[in-house]
């Protein structure tokens, strides 16, 4: 007995195949917006990357252009220094400038020097220093300092080395002049006389390093982002975190920068964050650098990733609950099939599941419907044979211990034995002896046909000793066909027949003649008599199953019957009949 | 078979995936900064102060690296006690993730600090060491190292047998103390002995006085050692008008113009140089990790730098002397 089980399944059982499916389902979905997603995140944050990338080198390009510009000034104030004839002549050696000439020469210069300066606040100093040993600056009074040798400074030796061309110095204090200490950068120049060759002095130009810084600081590259610059060789001129580097609490990425080609930019991706170098080379040889950290300027990718994480999540919510309806939709016609399966397993043969769509799963219902039917016939058919069979072996009984036949016998004996013959007496009572013997072998329905010839051998030996000159018979069975097996008691029935119907009613001597061959892959036995026959009527009558309390023995038709359930349909009785000629009983049954 | 091929394809998409959110979350959630605030409690926010004012920058460069707010607190006067615990109550009132405190002389301080603890607050002490139960992560200059290379200084400027005066400002002064020990320390390594420590509190006149009787009554001192700037000029003076700067060798603390402009002259030989920016960088670098809940070092200690003649024009160095106001 199958455990009891719901009929109703849950609305999602773990392991059915709504949740194999909806997991699939799941999973596919899962996958592909999860990969969907990240690639659009991937793809929109590489735009905007890009984008901030180009506005990177727009920036640094600006601030370079503007650096250039004050270098340029620089370059053109010298320019203006060393076209004047006052400065000319005053540093030259060949120009005899008695000490008391010196002082107008040195206003107009230092006049000079004033005019450019007011108009410029970034230039911290203007100087002119002649090999002569006269020098002039933008101020009236000029106390340089004691200590600072002007010929070691390294603007002062760099003009000299380099002949006439313009010389811009890394960012340093300027201590020539006394109690000043000022970071600039310095722009210097060897002054040549009127000839052209002979070098007469250097003029000096300092632009104060806080408009760089400005400049660099007034930049907006995020949040840390930060503008350096560097020196053809990759010395650093100029860095917000200077001290930290010269510390080693951090570093820059100099190699790098110095072998990106002007107007280039590279992503850095270290411990310290992704960010963006953007390279400017400036016409005087420094290289101004822009970083910006991408976390900083793409202020939307934190936007950008949680859309698209909403979205995706939307997206993942909506796609579960359209996987969990369809599976339940999916698999209804099996679940429904699978209760209508219940029902038949708990012995319901009558039902009929319904059937939808004609896809595998409606001719799966249609073939379960036809399984169910089909197995509902074969059971009926099994209940009616048992039936029937029941029956037959009931009368088989009957029939052998038939109490008219067993009266008339006795009867006959005790006649024979009031008549003193004893050997009949003796004859007769094994022949029933051995009669009802072979009868009460219960157990076994299915006997060699010698068994069945002794016996049907003894019936008529007692039936001829009671009729005596009535009945003759004849027992032909082939030899060949005795150890093949037959039905008990199959010829008993029609025996009997012939003697009560046929033969007892008719005037002449009757003659019941029993054959047994073998036919092809048949055994055959036949039943003949020359009784009085019967009509067609009386054969059908006798064909029909009966009906009458009063029928004594087994019916022919019940016995064509027990043939049929034991060896199959083709197998059974032929009766062939006619009026006052007699009658052939013809049964079939296989080779056993 | 079929099933298990689809199991298979699945397990096969999720480990892609899984592959997939794995590679790419390291951009997703990117490292924790931003909304943190660091505050930063100084002796003096006294814009005429380079000490103070360069350890301010090294904090804001380092609170810009890092992508901190940070809260710069502290009174105008280093002598303010009540102005810095008013503003460490402040601080812890406000509840920023870290206070990375300059701690004054003053017994109300370390309960103070004790608070900023239970208030579940991160701390770090810089510039000056505190006593206190389970220190917290301390961030200095190194005295000790300071000392150490003003000794050498003052031998290598002396030549052999060096023999210092010592002018210190007071028998208390924790840093003068190290710096002292470190002297001591160097002293022993290169033979030479302490003729002599003088206590000139912050007082150059009482410096100039010392030296000017030091001169007259003990001349086999050949080198003075200034631990600070009062200190350094008052020797300075005193040498200069005896005229005998070539015969001591002076070795100042600290980096001032009128320090500056006797190391161009020669009177003083070397000048010690702390890096406050260092200090303040670190400190805030150092409470940004202790808010993020990283290890961080127990104490980390900045060296000084010998400044002379020889190297002053050095970028470097000129970086050092004169700090520049950084981008910010």
């Amino acid at each position: 007995m199958p455990r009891e089980r719901p009929l109703r399944l849950p609305i999602f059982p773990l392991k059915s195949i709504q949740s194999s499916i909806s997991f699939a389902f799941s999973c596919v979905i899962l996958a592909a917006i999860l990969s969907i997603s990240l690639i659009s995140y991937q793809l929109s944050v590489g735009a905007v990357e890009k984008n901030s990338q180009g506005y990177i080198e727009e920036i640094i390009k600006q601030v370079n252009t503007n650096i250039q510009s004050y270098v340029d000034n620089m370059e053109n104030i010298s320019l203006l220094a060393m076209t004047s004839k006052d400065v000319k002549y005053y540093i030259s050696d060949n120009s005899f400038i008695s000490p008391e000439e010196r002082r107008p020469y040195e206003k107009r210069i230092s006049d000079l020097f004033q005019a450019i300066l007011y108009t410029r606040q970034d230039i911290a100093n203007l100087m002119v220093f002649g090999y002569n040993g006269r020098f002039v600056s933008d101020r009236r009074i000029t106390d340089l300092n004691p200590n600072a040798d002007i010929a070691q400074q390294a603007w002062y030796k760099d003009a000299k080395a380099a002949g006439g061309r313009s010389v811009i110095s890394a960012p340093h204090i300027q201590n020539i002049i006394q109690n000043e200490y000022r970071w600039v950068v310095s722009l210097s120049r060897e002054l040549k006389s009127t000839d052209g060759i002979t070098a007469e002095g250097v003029f000096l130009v300092d632009l104060n390093l806080s408009v760089i810084n400005d400049l660099a600081s007034n930049i907006n590259l995020g949040k840390r982002g930060y503008v350096f610059i560097v020196d053809r060789k990759g010395n650093i001129v100029y860095h917000p975190q200077q001290q930290l580097i010269n510390s080693n609490l951090t570093a820059e990425l100099i190699p790098e920068v110095t072998a990106a080609k002007s107007g280039s930019s590279f992503i850095a991706d270290d411990d310290k964050g992704k960010r963006i170098y953007s390279i400017q080379d400036t016409s005087f040889g420094w290289k101004i650098v822009g970083v910006a950290y991408t976390d900083d300027l793409i202020a939307s990718k934190g936007t950008i990733r949680n859309s698209i994480l909403l979205y995706a999540l939307c997206g993942l919510g909506i796609s579960l609950l359209i996987s969990f309806w369809l599976s339940y939709r999916l698999s209804r016609p099996i679940r429904n099939l699978q209760a209508d399966m219940k029902l038949v397993e708990r012995g319901n043969f009558g039902i009929q599941t319904e059937i939808g769509q004609m896809n595998e799963i409606g001719q799966l219902g249609r073939t379960f419907n036809m399984m169910v039917g089909r197995i509902k016939t074969l059971m009926d058919e099994i209940i009616q044979n048992q039936e029937s069979k029941r029956k037959s072996e009931l009368q088989l009984l009957q029939a052998q211990i038939n109490p008219h036949f067993l009266y008339n016998t006795l009867d006959s004996i005790v006649w024979m034995a009031e008549q003193k013959q004893h050997e009949e007496v003796v004859l007769m009572t094994s022949a029933l002896a051995k009669l009802f013997r072979a009868s009460i072998t219960k157990d076994q329905e299915i006997v060699p046909i010698r068994v069945e010839a002794e016996h049907i051998a003894n019936y008529l030996l007692i039936q001829k000793m009671r009729y005596e000159s009535q009945l003759d018979y004849e027992i032909d069975i082939a030899d060949d066909i005795m150890r093949n097996k037959t039905l008990k008691i199959l010829l008993q029935p029609f025996v009997e027949n012939a003697i009560y119907h046929g033969i007892r009613g008719s005037a002449d001597k009757g003659l019941i003649a029993i054959r047994g061959m073998r036919v092809g892959d048949n055994v055959v036995f036949e039943v003949e008599d020359n009784g009085q026959g019967m009509t067609p009527e009386q054969l059908q009558r006798l064909l029909l199953p009966e009906d009458g309390e009063d029928r004594k023995g087994i019916g022919i038709r019940n016995v064509d019957e027990r043939i049929k359930l034991y060896f199959g349909r083709e197998y059974g009785v032929h009766i062939r009949s006619e009026r006052e000629v007699g009658t052939c009983v013809t049964i079939t049954i296989p080779i056993l | 078979m079929r099933k298990q091929r689809l199991t298979i394809l699945l397990v096969l998409v999720l480990a892609t995936a899984a592959v997939y959110a794995v590679f790419f979350s390291k951009l997703i959630p990117g490292p924790d900064r931003g909304g943190k605030t660091i505050t930063v409690v100084l002796k003096s926010l006294n814009v005429r102060s380079d000490y103070w004012q360069a350890v301010i920058s090294g904090a804001q460069t380092a609170a810009k690296e890092l992508g901190v707010r940070l809260d710069l607190q502290g009174p105008l006067q280093e002598s303010d006690v009540e102005g810095q615990i008013a503003a460490l109550r402040d601080a812890i009132a406000r509840k920023p993730a870290a206070i990375a405190v300059a701690p004054m002389d003053d017994p109300r301080i370390p309960e103070l600090l004790g608070d900023v603890r239970a208030a579940g607050i991160k701390l770090v002490v810089m510039d000056t060491p505190l006593a206190l139960k389970n220190p917290p992560a301390f961030v200095a200059n190194d005295h000790l190292q300071a000392g150490r290379l003003a000794g050498d200084a003052a031998a290598r400027a002396a030549g052999e047998a060096p023999a210092v005066a010592v002018f210190s400002d007071s028998q208390k002064a924790p840093i003068s103390n190290q710096r002292y020990a470190g002297i001591e320390q160097a002293m022993k390594a290169h033979g030479g002995r302490i003729s002599g420590i003088y206590y000139s509190g912050d007082s150059e006149q009482l410096a100039y006085e010392f030296t000017v009787a030091l001169l007259r009554t003990n001349p086999k001192v050949n080198a003075f050692i200034a631990l600070n700037e009062n200190a350094t000029l008052g020797v300075a003076k005193a040498i200069k008008e005896a005229k005998k700067t070539n015969a001591y060798k002076l070795i100042g603390f600290e980096s001032s113009i009128y320090e500056i402009q006797l190391l161009e002259e020669g009177t003083v030989d070397a000048l010690v140089v702390q890096k406050p920016f260092n200090v303040g960088y670190l400190g805030v670098k150092t409470a940004v990790k202790a808010a993020g809940g990283r290890k961080t070092d127990r104490t980390t200690l900045i060296g000084s730098t010998v400044v002379t003649r020889a190297n002053m024009n050095d970028p470097e160095i000129q970086r050092l002397m004169f700090p520049f106001p950084v981008i910010q």
